[in-house]
């Protein structure tokens, strides 16, 4: 859909000219997220953005989606664009909002330990503010030097930290939020809607502009430790007596593949994590562990060792050096069904001839958010395309076992309507009321479309994959 | 046709987009937009590369103005290598980059300007080049030129012709002389080549590095000292790239010669009641690895070191290289009042450096507010500390 030239002219006097681009080498590098898309599947949308704007406040913001009811043009919500599942790339052009301009602290309040920041914030940069004070935040994810504390909201909110403390949804107090007709609006447990429905909603039912997080008191000691195992089911089983015995700040684990990349792991699977609180509690915890990680027939390894790979621990992705291009899915699955996904997943990559990687973080006792990837080459364009099916193989195998996915956006929303049927009619409701114009972030989550608007039915896409997948195993 | 060389290929199509590089890149931090990030650059380059890594002459004419402006707005810090997700050797591929975009002379006018004055007159200034070594009548400094020495002086443009820094050189010389060095100038010592090769000029940077070389080689010289740190990179690490051998000479940094000095007692230097603070310039701390010999030095000096945010591999740019000075001013301008602004929040008394470029950057920028800091190069400290200035 051409965006007319008036929304244009009346976008540059509202925001002024330094805050909107047409440019076209801008649009170019504003058309995609983490993902490398198949040549073939970019032709099905129109991904490339009709303008860039980059608010420079909450007004503008808001401005901003009420132009684009107006002149009922695609808004489409862009953070660090760190997220692999299409939320951020446009299927038929429209407004990118490129967020990372709101990147302001707003507020420290001391007294309770409550933080308010933009949505563009960094994480980073709030580990770095909060350095010189007595708090800390509970949980941020893997992707913590360049994904914002916006994105994190609208999409799954598990990372580091989420085992002790939770989800991000519970520590944050209340956010500040332009909804699809442009109005603002404070949202915390008890508003309507309420942080839990706007929370995951992948930029389809909201903006967050500004959020308040609730912060914990910093850790007298955080003691990293890493285990290796020559064996996963060992590993995973060891695993799961340390969450059973022990209280983790993050517990993560990882198979040979990701060995490749670093010359200081030997064994074929590790774990790794950190303890924190009080000094005794730690020690005592990491006694435990030790015992644990015998018992098992690993070993723990050097103290400095473990905090290089705590230290590293946002770099997840190293092994891409080796792909180059990577295929990748995010599932939440019940932990005693690790092993058998795993299981599962090598089997597909040995059928594909691919290589696959599988990461662990355990988020209760019962849960972990597993993330699996197989290693690629996107310029073999057929070739590439086959494999994608590989991921889909996957989560129809982690959904079968009680799993979910963990995002949807615009890669995953087929699978919505089997893993969270509840969810997706409560999303759809609230989105019919509070966006009828289909505004933010359309073709997403809820339901694709290809360019022109044209709904893409989710059976004819996973029976396309399912097609390209026999296609595969027959080359 | 051009082809980009298969390991940037595979390093460009490796990227995993993560965005690590932008958050560090001290010309995002000011544009904001992708494009002008490490991470859109790289995007940009896989579009429009084919999948054997060749870019069609077409292409290059229609986006080759949009390519000019972002790959010549950075300043070659490499910030975005160090932190790269996936180790990509971005510097390697912005080089490339500009040797494409200047071969195929669609880089911004200054560039052509500054490559063009460079090739003509051994400067960078548009200066007669036996100019160079005026600076020794305007400080008084006490020079000797021989045919043949154990060390050469490199002093390098910005040190020669820039009167703001001239005292850097007035200094080193003291400082040679004080540890009774058999060192000479060169006679005719050219440009290093640095400015052309970041111009994407690499032909004629190899013109000026074979040069220098042959005048270096000519005086027996087994050591070349320099305290530019642009020069330090040129005759170390790009001067065997570009002639396909190393010269027989060993190249210091003044700053590793001054840690030489001191720590094998050579010279001491009385300590100062004084509190420092140090700018890494990027190009010797995180490009060529010397961190740790500046630090020893100025300790030397003073108990009170204090560092800045952001420092040794991890300094911030102040705007001065890249020729992102000549390309655009008034950013570099921004970056450099950027890092002032962390390095006067020391509260130190004063700022050393240890490059012409950052001295002369953040003086100007100090002398331009009220109370602002004093700025001096690391050898200009030392040779007042020995009363040799
Ligand atoms: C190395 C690496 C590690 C990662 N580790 C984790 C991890 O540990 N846990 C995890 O959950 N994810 C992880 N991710 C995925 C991703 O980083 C997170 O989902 C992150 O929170 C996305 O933030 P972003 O700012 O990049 O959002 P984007 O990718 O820009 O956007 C993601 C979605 O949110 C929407 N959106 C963005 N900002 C807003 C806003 N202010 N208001 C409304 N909607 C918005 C977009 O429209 C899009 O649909 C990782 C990614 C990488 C590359
Ligand atoms: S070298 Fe420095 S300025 Fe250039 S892209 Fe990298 S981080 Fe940015
Ligand atoms: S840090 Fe490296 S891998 Fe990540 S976006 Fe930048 S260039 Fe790509």
């Amino acid at each position: 859909m051409a965006t007319s030239n008036n929304f244009l002219r009346e976008l540059v006097n509202k925001l002024g000219q330094e805050c909107v681009s047409v440019d076209s080498l801008e649009k170019l590098v504003y058309a995609h997220d983490l993902a490398a898309l198949p040549k073939s599947v970019k032709l099905l949308f129109n991904t490339t953005p009709d303008a860039i704007a980059r608010p420079r406040s909450i007004e503008h913001v808001a401005e901003i989606i009420r132009l684009a009811n107006e002149y009922k043009i695609p808004v489409i919500a862009r953070g660090g664009a760190t997220w692999g599942f299409g939320g951020t790339v446009p299927v038929r052009g429209g407004i990118i909002l490129d967020l990372t301009g709101l990147n302001r602290v707003v507020n420290l309040d001391e007294k309770n330990g409550l933080l308010t920041v933009e949505c563009g914030v960094v994480w980073e940069d709030i580990m770095r503010f909060l350095q010189e004070t007595n708090w800390e935040l509970p949980t941020y994810p893997s992707s913590a030097l360049s994904s914002t504390v916006g994105g994190w909201a609208a999409t799954g909110g598990i990372g580091y930290g989420s085992l002790k403390y939770g989800p991000f949804v519970k520590n944050v107090a209340k956010v500040t939020a332009v909804l699809p007709d442009g109005r603002v609006v404070v949202a915390d447990d008890n508003s309507n809607p309420n942080l839990s429905q706007l929370f995951g909603s992948e930029g389809i039912l909201c903006i967050f502009a500004d959020l308040t997080l609730k912060l914990i008191p910093k850790s007298e000691v955080e003691r990293p430790f890493m285990a290796n195992f020559s064996n996963f089911a060992n590993a995973v089983m060891a695993a799961q007596e340390v969450l059973r015995l022990t209280n983790p700040h993050s517990l993560v684990l990882r198979t040979f593949g990701f060995v490749r990349a670093k010359d200081y792991i030997e064994s074929d699977t590790y774990f790794f994590g950190c303890f924190n609180g009080n000094r005794y509690d730690v020690d005592r915890q990491h006694l435990t562990l030790g015992s644990i990680v015998n018992r098992y027939r690993g070993y723990l390894t050097p103290e400095d060792e473990a905090r290089r790979e705590w230290e590293e621990r946002f770099y997840t992705l190293r092994i891409k050096k080796w792909g180059p291009s990577i295929l990748g899915n995010e599932f939440i699955i019940p932990v005693h069904k690790i092993l058998d996904i795993v299981k599962y997943c090598w089997h597909l990559g040995n059928q594909a001839h691919l290589d696959v990687e599988v990461e662990v973080m355990f988020i209760s006792r019962d849960k972990a958010l597993m993330f699996q990837l197989f290693l690629c080459d996107e310029r073999k364009s057929i070739r590439y395309l086959t494999e994608a099916a590989i991921t889909k193989k996957v989560l129809d195998a982690a959904i079968k076992a009680g799993g979910k996915p963990y995002g949807y956006g615009l890669w995953n929303f087929p699978f919505m309507e089997r893993a969270e049927p509840e969810k997706k009619r409560e999303l759809k409701s609230m989105k019919g009321v509070l966006d009828p114009q289909n505004v933010l972030n359309p073709g997403k989550t809820i339901g694709a479309e290809l360019m022109l608007g044209i709904p893409l039915p989710g059976k004819l896409y996973s029976t396309f994959m399912d097609g390209v997948w026999v296609l595969r195993k027959v080359v | 046709m051009l082809v980009l060389p298969k390991l940037q290929l595979e390093d460009v199509f490796a990227c995993a987009q993560c965005g690590y590089c932008m958050k560090r890149c001290p010309v995002y931090y000011f544009l904001g937009w992708e494009s002008t990030s490490p991470r859109g650059k790289i995007f940009a380059l896989k579009e429009i590369l084919g999948n054997d890594g060749r870019l069609d002459e077409q292409s290059i004419r229609k986006l080759g103005k949009s390519f000019s402006t972002r790959f010549f707005n950075c300043t070659f810090c490499g910030f975005c290598r160090e932190v790269c997700h996936v180790e990509i050797d971005l510097l390697e591929i912005w080089s490339k980059v500009r040797e494409i975009l200047y071969d195929h002379e669609v880089v911004p006018e200054s560039i052509i300007k500054l490559s063009e004055t460079v090739k003509k007159s051994k400067n960078i200034y548009m200066m007669d080049n036996l100019s160079r070594t005026d600076w020794i009548t305007y400080t008084g400094a006490d020079v000797n030129f021989k045919d043949s020495a154990e060390v050469v002086y490199f002093v390098g443009c910005i040190t020669s012709f820039s009167g703001r820094v001239q005292s850097i050189a007035q200094a080193v010389s003291s400082i040679l002389n004080s540890a009774n060095e058999d060192w000479t100038l060169l006679k005719d010592e050219w440009c290093c080549g640095h400015p052309l090769a970041l111009s994407g000029a690499i032909r004629e940077a190899r013109v000026l590095a074979l040069h220098n070389v042959e005048m270096i080689e000519s005086t027996g010289a087994k050591k070349v000292v320099t305290g530019c740190p642009g020069c330090y990179l040129a005759l170390k690490h790009e001067y065997p790239r570009l002639l396909g051998k190393k010269p027989r000479f060993e190249v210091l940094h003044s700053s590793q010669l001054l840690d030489t000095y001191i720590t094998s007692g050579k010279l001491v230097v009385p300590k100062a009641d004084i509190t420092l603070t140090y700018h890494d310039p990027c190009e010797l701390g995180r490009i060529s690895g010397v961190i740790r010999e500046p630090r020893v030095v100025l300790q030397s000096v003073t108990d009170t070191f204090i560092e800045p945010e952001y420092f040794g591999r991890e300094s911030i740019c102040c705007g001065s290289g890249g020729l992102l000075k000549a390309v655009n001013p008034s950013l570099a301008d921004n970056l450099t009042q950027r890092r002032y602004g962390m390095l006067a929040s020391t509260n130190a008394e004063v700022i050393v450096s240890a490059c012409p470029a950052c001295v002369q950057a953040l003086a100007q920028t100090a002398t331009a507010i009220q109370n602002g800091k004093r700025v001096i190069d690391i050898s200009q400290l030392i040779a007042e500390q020995l009363g040799l200035m």
